[in-house]
């Protein structure tokens, strides 16, 4: 297991809390909350080691393309990056839905 | 100037050692406890022997036999199996009854092999496509003795293999009318068998089996285990490719991608309209997650290149779709498959373990050594071919009058293995692997230039439109997620590419992720399949989940 | 299936059973209430701990839903969900008490207690049995089973005790999974490979025919809906606990050393009526029995030397105005050969359930109820194939619930442990009591399951195990750690397991009959457990904040 944190620059202001996703084998949740702090945080509770640097670059991307200001975070038993980025457009969809 | 020689050596050579057991056949038929003094007596050292190893069936009692014969008598043979699965494959390579072999795969035993050929007690002819090795089994291969297993043989030695044919007539071929050994194990002896499958007058040698031959239930992919990745994947397969290029006629490589792309034809593709247009006419094995398909209307044809454990009910019951005998048995036939495969079908789709920065894919990696099976004949373009199918006339890309179409081979994969390995590398770990074991070819499964497809969570990228190797690794990059080679690629190529028609996003095909749920699949577990099949499949007691 | 339900995972089953629009979750994700128990083990926790609680109504009527996520660490029950099913249970008494109809539905899909935290999984379990005994008096309690997991371990004594128990074809029930069995009795005893005999055995259909479940459903969202709201409409109650007397007689004359299938039992089981048993009190013989810290201790407490019963395995005898119970070995047990060492396997809870159940009849209407003191020796459940197949959870469930009727009537129940106390042995006979004395000695095991079989699953060598628990109270084996956890009424180190002197004899009596005072105008829940100061301290700290925040979110 391994915590992994994470800041980003962001401008799209998140209103109300969101939850995705199960703790399955393979699987990750994901918790978004408000901020009122300048940036965007990402907290991230992992069971596999070692992938800090694929991590940064699925974030990375995820944030460019949605710049979402929000405080994350990521229970992750495993999953693939494709995983990591489905639940975090289900996420992000669910926020802008709620909008 | 004329040979002066005898024209029947072989002839008389197989005639001379048939005598040597005559003491111990009743006709052709043996018993099963003299199948090991047998061999011994038939096989000759430095002999071409073929053991049947299909991907399903298994000659089983013939191999665990051999691995048992005295090596002082029987040594140094030229092992030709298709399909290395049995240890006892390998055993007789520790024991040095064989010395050398040509193969086609060896999935199960890829680690073992691996390890031999290194140490140099296995010395490998090649690594063959299964066309490759059916062929040269005519050509330069031709075997001394083969020993092949059949469900049932009746008195006049006609040989019943029905729903698992796979390869025996194939092999028997080769050595029946070419002063070859034919021994074959048969699960029963019957005074009539349902159908000829092979004709009695091609075999030498019946001994009945100590047991059924083992048969894997290979192809059987339980639904429960399809993931909304593999769903996303299936729904942008389904509209990019099947739909954009209406294709009709198709191998599905086997795995969750595909099953999962299976089991969205009723449901998500009856929802595009698409039924009657696409997917109608199969070269596949009977894959159980394709009976919702075949059930709700899907399919016209599947021809098989083997049997899967649990179907015979479903399929005796369905003669319209699959290739049936009188008797009511499917028939397979591997080698008429790969024919087919490779020649007559407008695409094959499938997965592999590593896809390089130019789109060579393989599923070799260190310490292994599968082999290759069927996917590099159907992955493949047979540039002779002159196919009128829309699928494969899409594939022309200029006006020229001369311009020919193309198969369609599909690649889908999701950008980072189940193990968090990226399958976008730059270098494949086949390259390591050829200079290991000293091969000649590198172990690719599919080369780029027969790529026309690559499908991944991020998008597809449409190779056959890119005209330079620089613009075909832009379109890989570009749906290589953040794998390395994907991290190369940037919004604006990326942006370049989508306007070209050379990549699709999702949304470009109208996929919206959040649809990709399992709910869409049409069956969701084994015991949906059984009730599909009105309870003809019987799937087997290792995927049981349900009372 | 297309409306499928088995598919959803544990947050939409709990959403999909209401009416449209009427859900609220309670204490959910956002909350930030994590097992602190997983993350100091490695283990990725779930900012539910797998457990979600919802309220709203079903066609109308006002209904509580708790629903396990089986992805999650296999749906194994922790302090901080169970705290959360336990607080639940309690708010929906509450509400019933005071006049207002809420039914409670409780959808399984849980492998038991969760390995990492076992002690406070055990506890939890417990807990929950207690609330829905007393929830049955004024409401069904509704069980749904829809498979994946299924129900097993400790949640399979809880669905056995539900009022009316629903499953899909795609469910499992067992006390033991098959590999479990597998790994104590050998694969002889059950093989774990035969995907066949598991599901022949442990799958609903089965269980449907031989009174383990109540109702198959198909594997369709409102088809479950509706076979939920005709149950409480029908106010439905198997009694399942309550069948003893039919258990003992379809015990009487089978031989567990002759094979006996599905085919077999499914035939033998209709037939079966039930009869009238007494269990005799244990008698003095000349004799001596095999030797335990629990029979010492009994024959020491009630004064019967070599004690003898109908039941070799259950004494049992009122002294003093107390009840005393033991279970103990007998290793030469013809009919029963897996609880030679003490298990607790089908005849034992049946039995004990029946004693209890005596006690709480001759009782019945009197004043002063008599004290039932429950000496603790069990090394565990009984692991065998029969045990399954007739349903050893059912056994375990109908003793835990008699303990738990009696002390919810005003028996004070306390339990004497000078010997191991666990898992499903422990659940059945002690974890039901309102206060717990112990030995202080080093030889008892207290935990959900022995280190052999807890090292097998989590794939650790013995010594590593022993390693990794021995400073973490929530999977300790030893009875000191356990202490820290606030279970015990009462530690006494001076006195050693095998040392029953005349002197420490006379000091037990005294302390069980200060336990006994101890109760008296005392609440006759389980709630001691967690509002002693060990537990408000340290023991229950997370189980308390989430029993306030389920209070806080309840009404609003």
């Amino acid at each position: 297991m391994e915590k992994l944190n994470y800041k980003f620059d962001t401008q799209e202001e998140v209103k109300e809390p969101v939850h995705v996703g199960v703790v399955a084998s393979g699987d990750l949740e994901v918790l978004v909350y408000p901020t009122t702090d300048p940036q965007t945080t990402v907290e991230i509770v992992t069971g596999s080691d070692g992938f800090g640097e694929v991590w940064k670059n699925v974030l990375d991307r995820f944030f460019a393309r949605y710049p979402l200001h929000a405080d994350f975070k990521i229970n992750d038993f495993g999953a693939t990056p494709g995983v990591v980025n489905l639940r975090l457009a289900q996420a992000m969809e669910e926020i802008k839905h709620g909008e | 100037m004329k040979v002066k020689r005898s024209w029947t050596q072989q002839r008389d050579a197989k005639n001379a050692r048939m005598e040597k057991v005559s003491s111990l056949l009743n006709g052709k038929f043996a018993k099963t406890e003299d199948a090991k003094e047998i061999l011994e007596r038939l096989i000759e050292p430095n002999d071409k022997v073929v053991i049947e190893g299909d991907n399903q069936k298994q000659a089983d009692f013939l191999s665990r036999t051999l691995a048992n014969v005295d090596p002082e008598r029987v040594h140094d043979l030229h092992m030709i199996i298709s399909s290395i699965s049995r240890p006892e494959h390998l055993d007789i390579f520790d024991k040095g009854i064989a010395s050398k072999i040509d193969f086609a795969y060896s999935g199960a035993q890829s680690t073992r092999v691996s390890q031999m050929i290194s140490s140099g007690r296995m010395k490998v002819g090649a690594i063959h496509t299964y066309l490759e090795l059916f062929g040269r089994l005519f050509i330069d291969l031709i075997p001394n003795v083969v020993l092949v297993a059949a469900e049932k043989a009746d008195r006049n030695g006609n040989l019943y293999t029905g729903f698992n044919t796979e390869e025996t007539p194939t092999i028997v071929e080769s050595a029946a009318f070419k002063n070859g050994i034919v021994i074959v194990q048969a699960n029963e002896i019957v005074d009539q068998v349902p159908r000829v499958d092979i004709p009695g007058d091609q075999i030498d040698v019946i001994i009945p089996a100590d047991k059924p031959y083992e048969l894997e239930p290979l192809f059987t992919r339980d639904p429960q285990n399809i993931t909304e990745i593999q769903i996303l994947m299936a729904m942008m397969a389904i509209r990019g490719i099947y739909e954009k290029h209406n294709v009709q006629s198709l191998n599905h490589g086997v795995g969750f991608n595909t099953s999962a792309i299976e089991l969205l034809l009723p449901t998500y593709g009856e929802k595009l309209g698409l039924k009657g247009k696409i997917c109608r006419n199969w070269e596949l094995n009977p894959t159980p997650t394709l009976i919702p398909a075949i059930e709700s209307g899907w399919v016209e044809s599947i021809h098989s290149f083997g049997g899967e454990v649990g179907m015979e009910k479903y399929i005796a019951a369905r003669p319209d779709i699959f290739f049936v005998g009188k008797d009511g048995s499917m028939r397979s036939n591997r080698a008429l498959g790969q024919v087919a495969g490779q020649y007559a079908i407008d695409m094959f789709i499938g997965s592999t373990l590593q896809i390089d920065k130019y789109g060579n894919s393989s599923t070799v990696t260190a310490g292994r050594v599968p082999g290759f099976g069927g996917a590099p004949n159907m992955g493949s373009n047979p540039t002779g071919r002159r196919h009128s199918t829309p699928a494969w006339q899409a594939m022309k890309t200029t006006d020229n009058p001369l311009d020919k179409g193309q198969k369609l081979v599909v690649q889908m994969v999701e950008t980072f293995g189940a193990n968090k390995q990226p399958v976008f590398v730059d270098k494949l770990d086949a390259v390591d692997v050829q200079k290991e074991i000293n091969m000649e070819n590198a172990p690719i499964m599919i080369y780029s230039e027969d790529t026309t497809h690559i499908v991944t969570e991020e998008g597809i990228a449409y190779l056959y439109k890119t005209d330079s190797m620089a613009e075909r690794q832009a379109a890989i990059e570009a749906i290589a997620g953040v794998t390395p080679v994907g991290l190369r690629s940037n919004a604006s190529q990326l942006q370049d590419l989508r306007n070209r028609g050379i990549v699709a996003l999702p949304e470009d095909l109208g996929v919206h992720r959040g649809e990709a749920k399992r709910s869409l699949l049409a069956a969701q577990n084994m015991s949906d399949l059984v009730k599909w099949s009105d309870g003809l499949y019987n799937p087997p007691a290792k995927f049981r989940s349900w009372s | 299936m297309e409306n499928s339900f088995v598919e959803l995972n544990g947050r939409d089953r709990a959403k999909v059973l209401f009416d449209h629009g009427t859900a609220r979750e309670l204490v959910g994700p956002l909350d930030n209430l994590y097992s602190p128990h997983l993350m100091p083990q490695g283990i990725v926790p779930e900012s539910d701990d797998g457990i979600i609680l919802m309220k709203g109504q079903i066609k109308g009527l006002d209904s509580v839903v708790i629903s396990m996520e089986g992805a999650f660490q296999g749906g194994g029950i922790g302090e901080v969900g169970g705290a959360k099913i336990v607080a639940a249970l309690e708010q929906t008494l509450k509400d019933n008490q005071n006049g207002h109809k809420e039914y409670p539905i409780i959808v399984f899909d849980t492998g038991g207690v969760r390995l990492q935290e076992a002690n406070y999984g055990l506890l939890s379990i417990s807990e929950i049995q207690n609330m829905i005994i007393a929830l049955k008096k004024y409401v069904p309690v509704i069980g749904v089973v829809p498979g994946r997991v299924g129900a097993f371990g400790g949640m399979s004594i809880t669905s056995a005790m539900m009022s009316y128990l629903i499953a899909t074809d795609e469910a499992r029930v067992a006390l033991n999974g098959p590999e479990v069995i597998e790994q104590e009795a050998g694969v002889r005893e059950f093989d774990s490979s035969d995907k066949n005999l598991i599901w022949n055995t442990l799958g609903t259909k089965q269980r449907a025919a031989t009174g383990l479940v109540d109702e198959i459903v198909d594997d369709d969202v409102d088809l479950i809906k509706n076979s939920i709201v005709a149950a409480i409409q029908a106010k439905k109650d198997s009694h399942r606990t309550e069948n003893v007397d039919f258990y003992l007689n379809l015990l009487k004359d089978i031989d567990f050393n002759q094979p006996m299938d599905t085919e077999e039992y499914r035939k033998l089981f209709p037939t079966v009526k039930a009869g009238n048993h007494h269990i005799a009190e244990a008698q003095k013989s000349a004799t001596p029995k095999d030797k335990s810290r629990g029979r010492l201790w009994f024959e020491k407490l009630t004064g019967i030397e070599n004690a003898e019963s109908e039941v070799s395995t259950v004494l049992h005898a009122t002294v003093d105005g107390k009840e005393f119970i033991a279970i103990v070995p007998d290793t030469q047990n013809k009919r029963f050969p897996r609880v030679r060492n003490g298990e607790v396997g089908l005849m034992e809870g049946f039995t004990v359930a029946k004693i209890v159940n005596q006690v709480i009849e001759e009782d019945q209407g009197k004043e002063q109820k008599r004290p039932i003191i429950c000496i603790v020796d069990v090394p565990s459940q009984a692991y065998g194939y029969k045990e399954e197949l007739i349903g050893i959870n059912v056994a375990l469930a109908s003793s835990a619930a008699a303990y738990a009727k009696a002390r919810q009537a005003g028996h004070p129940v306390v339990d004497f442990i000078p010997g191991d106390a666990v898992s499903g042995g422990f659940l059945a006979h002690g974890l039901q009591s309102n206060r717990m004395i112990a030995l202080g000695d080093d030889s008892i095991t207290i935990q959900a399951m022995s280190k052999a079989s807890a090292a097998r699953i989590t794939l650790r060598t013995i010594e590593e195990l022993e390693e990794a628990t021995k400073h973490v109270p929530a999977m300790a084996y030893d009875v000191f750690n356990y202490t820290k956890l606030g279970a015990l009424y009462k530690r006494i180190d001076s006195i050693k397991s095998w040392d029953a002197s005349d002197k420490n004899v006379a000091r037990i009596q005294k302390e069980i009959d200060a336990a006994i005072d101890s109760t008296k105008g005392q609440p006759t829940d389980l709630s001691y457990r967690y509002t002693n100061e060990i537990a408000v301290k340290e023991g229950r700290v997370a189980t308390l904040k989430m029993r306030k925040a389920v209070e806080n979110q309840w009404n609003n």
